[in-house]
């Protein structure tokens, strides 16, 4: 069945051979259950209320309490929202879709590592956005972008540029449904009666499911595969099941696996792939502003003080540093320096020096 | 975003910087190891916040796509961490370049040499092109060699994926001596053939030492082309007159590859030719060329182990202009802080290597 | 083979030619003309000629017991079944056709007996064995995918020689060789071929070494006739010039000598370097060759799956996506290169990958690890089709 590994030399015929899609980092990183993703961002959302609590409470003692923070799912409504923005921004720019998936991957997957009171989805978005369309190779200049969109500028949205790659886990690759989808479409053709017409009917239904379920978890569950085969089942079963069947032609298959697999992204993209009710989000937003944390917030107390703290830090690094070396000079032994740096190793990334 | 910083910063611990050994406009390259086994590594830090529009995109190339390809003739991207400031890509370290393998006059190729390395560059090519990226940058000088021998690409600053139908790409990619026609005449639409005139070039160059085509500017390059295969006609390449940059630059006949690689076998000139071809549809791909009778002509290809490589050279501190992306630099010298003990305790060993090898009893046969 | 007359040198050879052999049996030593090179029989054939037949004074053949004494040109041939007799019993036994062994009774033909080498002719017949088996079962380490299975390969071998030396199930363990010949013709083909290259590498590199002797002998040569002769020229020189100028006869003589100093060392520095550095290099290739060698061409290498035989790809789509593409009036596309069914066929690749990867289920599946390496994946179920 895997053809084509007809070499004689021992090497590749006796190896196991690795599938390309499990290669990629959405495979390897990027891949959880139901359950995790729960988990997840309940224990995300915990951490970051105890940690906000905190500064609430050495900014001004007692201020906590009064607090409503936002739970798990108020984060993910609001998240929700803006991914549907994402939509909206692209339409405008005419940026291709995939610019705007790939945002909208990079957005969703950022609060799976922050949390909403810490960066609100708004900027956070922006920037998304504009490096996805970096990471795409369809690069417009920051000033191009900031123009276009009222009330922001341009460090609105490079502030925050590294600090999106790097809760990405520099993680660039997405592989889409769309495109999948764009495949079955082709290979459909290829079955031995493909109705023309219908297909092209279909392929608009499943397309508009694709863009839905963007709305949803799938892509962080589900492989875009799949995901594409259930929005054409979702547009024609017979089809997508006839097209199953003749992948999986093994007759003692009656029902490949992968048709049961399809069933569940179906009821998600039906319960979940429609924009949030504007009420209910607009009732988080606004509690959000007073649940920020206020170390992030420039200016504020907290951030002032987490400011000072850095800074002494790096001083200290500094002057340690000027030590070691003032040690080695006097030591007048070339190599004594060698010795010293190598036992206290250089954790902190930042110096321009070294 | 603290925990997201700490876990970068034990990423962060499992690597040690020893000495920088080269230095760009915005990276910083280092000699280093990994803390745990000692391996040795090389250590790109780019500065982030460098230029108006934020992370600069060969960075954002680099690493996107050599966190996705995992193959034997392509660099391997260990690890990636970050701080607040820089972005660190850790790269397996590798000692020298084809470049420096082919100017080096005291090292002889055998064909069976050029043979195995031109082998090596086709995979680790076709590997890409398998996964639907364009590196769009190859020359000797981005063809890496490992101390095993293995040849390695390197540098995807340049690289991107396949476009959509429709959507335009920059024709202002390759190394100018070893880009193709349909580039300097201003194609916006092309593919993975681009890649493979450059491979077509380096060939070349590895038969004759010297590049094969080196223009000064690009109307330049395009009559040293001409000049070198023919001028195309249209029949050859329909519609290349229609390129969006199009000149005519001169009429040159066509002359046998066979007069100037006098020594190079018949196999070796038709994979060559084919790797030439004006039109990009009909230029041979990495698989057919994978499967092309040279490479299973006799002799067979050298094994890399034992391919020569320049002698280690000791220079201190070179600056590179655009460091775009080699993992190691020009030179593997000491650099600022000298550290003798260790480099002679190197060179012994190695010499010490070849001496034990040649004095390996011979296997005991009595098949005679 | 072509050292084999040297084993013969000990008397005239006289080509036995057509059937009758009865009338000249006794008188001239008979020579048995063996052109046998299989060594099915016993014997061990020295190609090179550099070892030389076993040879005592206490020999005496074992059926008609005349020694050398008695018969000075007394010769002692190995039978295939190890027996020693001499050249005349050997002659008046099977000259008339096969007959069997005098001491042993298996039948033999006269062709079958080779001169001997060892004095055991255990171990004559142990070395022949073993040259046999050799020639078949080449297969060497790198053939096999780990030292166990090597080591067991090896073993096999010593038990069917061993078998065949002291005769034990000797037709059980042909029938086991016959198999094993079946099973490995390619591989045993390949190491045949492999094994002549290292011959051949170990040729050049000896003929290259003596090349390069002789060339620097030439060289020193060389060097030497010129060093004389300027020598000469030089002392001619200096009385000339004492004759004709009137300069002082020191300073000449002082000056001349400077000259043929500058000329020696200039001499040294140029000849010998470029010569010397290639050779080495050369040299140590040579020596890796014989270490490590080069390998068959193997098109791919790698274990990556990217699904090819999952889907094929058409030439032609129904597809408005790149309908603009495809009818690219002016031909920029094609001209360009750019290839639609590149474009394709990434997207049909992505239709099926993935697939038959079943979901993660509850807390505790495997865990997403930033440092694992591709493939590392649990859940993955292949696809069967």
């Amino acid at each position: 069945m895997t053809a084509d590994i007809a070499s004689p030399a021992a090497e590749s015929s006796t190896a196991v051979r690795t599938t390309l899609y499990e290669a990629s980092t959405q495979y390897r990183h990027w891949r959880y259950s139901l359950e995790q993703l729960a988990h997840t961002r309940a224990a995300l959302n915990t951490a970051a209320v105890s940690a906000i609590q905190e500064a609430f409470e050495s900014d001004e003692p007692g201020s906590s309490s009064s607090v409503s923070f936002l739970n798990a799912d108020e984060e993910h409504l609001l998240v929700k929202l803006y991914v549907g923005k994402i939509s909206q921004l692209c339409g405008h720019f005419r940026f291709p879709e995939e610019v705007e998936a790939t945002a909208v991957t990079y957005l969703k997957r950022f609060y799976l590592k922050n949390t909403v009171m810490d960066w609100h989805p708004k900027n956070v978005m922006l920037t998304a956005l504009f490096l996805a369309t970096k990471t795409t190779n369809h690069p417009i200049s920051l000033e191009a972008y900031t123009s276009h969109i009222p009330k922001t500028a341009p460090s609105d949205v490079l502030d925050l540029e590294f600090l999106v790659a790097q809760s990405l886990g520099f993680d660039f690759a997405v592989w889409h449904a769309h495109r999948s989808l764009w495949g079955l479409w082709l290979d459909v053709q290829s079955l031995p009666d493909a109705p023309l017409d219908d297909l092209r009917a279909s392929y608009d239904t499943a397309l508009k499911y694709v863009r839905a379920s963007r709305l949803t978890d799938a892509e962080l569950v589900y492989t875009p595969s799949q995901i594409a085969l259930a929005c054409l089942s979702l547009a024609s079963p017979s089809l997508a099941s006839t097209w199953v069947r003749s992948k999986f032609p093994d007759p003692e298959i009656t029902d490949p696996p992968v048709l049961g697999v399809i069933e569940p992204i179906k009821t998600l993209i039906l319960a979940d792939g429609s924009p949030p009710e504007v009420e209910a989000v607009r009732e988080v937003d606004r509690r959000l502003k007073l649940c920020k944390n206020p170390e992030k917030v420039v200016g504020s107390k907290a951030y002032l003080k987490k400011r000072e703290e850095e800074e002494r830090k790096a001083d200290e690094k500094r002057r340690r540093k000027a030590d070691v070396i003032k040690r080695a000079m006097e030591d007048g032994d070339p190599f004594g320096s060698e010795l010293a740096g190598r036992t206290a190793l250089d954790d902190d990334d930042d110096d321009d020096e070294d | 975003m603290d925990a997201v910083e700490k876990a970068n910063a034990e990423r962060q611990r499992r690597w040690a910087k020893d000495q920088k050994i080269g230095e760009g406009t915005y990276a910083v390259v280092y000699r280093g190891r990994e803390v745990a086994t000692g391996r040795k590594v090389a250590i790109k830090k780019i500065k982030v916040g460098q230029f108006k529009d934020g992370l600069d995109m060969s960075a954002i190339r680099e690493v996107k796509y050599l966190r996705e390809l995992k193959h034997q003739n392509v660099i391997e991207l260990l690890d990636v961490f970050s701080s607040k400031m820089n972005l660190n890509l850790v790269l397996e370290f590798l000692d020298t370049d084809l470049e420096l393998v082919i100017k080096d006059r005291s090292l002889v190729f055998l064909p069976a040499d050029i043979k195995s390395w031109m082998a090596m560059t086709f995979r680790g090519l076709e590997f890409c092109h398998r996964n639907f990226i364009l590196h769009r940058d190859l020359k000797p000088n981005n063809l890496l060699i490992a101390a095993d021998g293995q040849l390695k690409l390197a540098d995807f600053g340049l690289a991107r994926d396949f476009a959509d139908p429709g959507y335009k790409m920059t024709c202002q990619v390759i190394t100018r001596w070893y880009r193709p026609a349909e580039l300097l005449f201003g194609s916006r639409y092309y593919s993975t053939a681009v890649d493979i005139w450059s491979v077509g070039c380096i060939f070349a160059e590895l038969m004759l030492r010297t590049p094969y085509l080196p223009g000064e500017s690009d109307m330049d390059q395009l009559k040293t082309i001409f000049r070198a295969l023919g001028t195309p006609t249209e029949e050859e390449w329909p519609g290349h007159t229609k390129l969006p940059d199009y000149v005519p630059v001169g009429q040159f006949p066509k002359t046998p590859l066979r007069d100037l690689f006098t020594a190079a076998s018949a196999d070796c000139l038709n994979l060559l030719s084919k790797c030439l071809i004006y039109e990009p549809r009909r230029r041979i791909s990495a698989k057919e060329a994978l499967n092309h009778p040279y490479f299973f002509a006799l002799p067979y290809p050298t094994h890399p182990s034992k391919l020569p490589k320049p002698a280690p050279k000791r220079s201190s501190l070179l600056p590179l202009e655009e460091l775009d992306g080699n993992a190691e630099p020009n030179s593997s010298g000491p650099g600022v802080k000298a550290n003798p003990p260790n480099k002679l305790k190197r060179k012994h060993s190695e010499d010490g290597m070849n001496e034990r090898s040649k004095s390996i009893a011979r296997r005991l046969d009595f098949s005679q | 083979m072509s050292n084999r007359a040297n084993g013969w040198l000990r008397g005239t050879i006289v080509r036995k030619s057509g059937v009758s052999t009865a009338s000249s049996t006794r008188t001239s030593t008979p020579q048995i003309q063996s052109t046998s090179t299989t060594v099915f029989g016993g014997g061990v054939k020295d190609a090179s000629g550099r070892t030389s037949e076993y040879f005592s004074m206490e020999d005496q053949c074992p059926v008609c017991k005349s020694d050398r004494y008695l018969n000075p040109k007394l010769r002692l041939l190995v039978s295939a079944c190890y027996h020693k007799m001499c050249e005349s019993c050997i002659d008046r036994l099977f000259t008339l056709g096969p007959a069997p062994c005098p001491i042993c009774g298996k039948i033999l033909r006269k062709l079958a007996f080779t001169p001997q080498t060892f004095e055991d002719l255990g171990v004559e017949k142990e070395v022949a064995v073993r040259r046999r088996i050799a020639k078949e079962f080449n297969k060497r380490r790198e053939d096999f995918p780990d030292l166990h299975a090597y080591n067991d390969y090896l073993e096999e071998v010593e038990d069917i020689t061993f078998n065949l030396i002291n005769d034990i199930d000797v037709a059980e363990t042909e029938a086991r060789i016959v198999q094993y010949r079946q099973e490995n013709a390619a591989l045993i083909e390949l190491n045949i071929q492999r094994e002549e290259q290292y011959a051949q590498y170990l040729k050049e590199q000896e003929d290259f070494e003596r090349q390069e002797r002789e060339q620097r002998a030439a060289e020193l040569r060389r060097a030497e006739e010129e060093e004389r002769e300027e020598r000469e020229k030089g002392r001619r020189e200096i009385i000339d010039k004492l004759e004709t100028s009137d300069k002082d006869a020191i300073k000449l003589v002082a000056r001349s000598r400077l000259e043929a100093m500058r000329r020696a060392s200039a001499r040294s520095t140029s000849s010998g370097n470029v010569l010397q550095s290639s050779s080495r290099l050369l040299r140590s290739r040579a020596a890796q060759s014989t270490v490590v060698p080069d390998v068959p061409h193997v098109p791919l290498q790698d274990n990556w799956y990217a699904y090819e035989d999952m889907f094929t790809l058409r030439d032609n789509y129904d597809d408005p996506a790149s309908e603009a593409v495809r009818r690219d009036r002016e031909g920029i596309m094609r001209a360009g290169g750019y290839r639609v069914e590149q474009a394709w066929e990434r997207a049909l690749r992505c239709a099926v990958a993935g697939l038959e990867i079943m979901p993660l289920e509850g807390l505790h599946s495997t865990a997403s690890d930033p440092a694992a390496v591709p493939g590392a994946g649990g859940d993955v179920v292949m696809a069967s089709a």
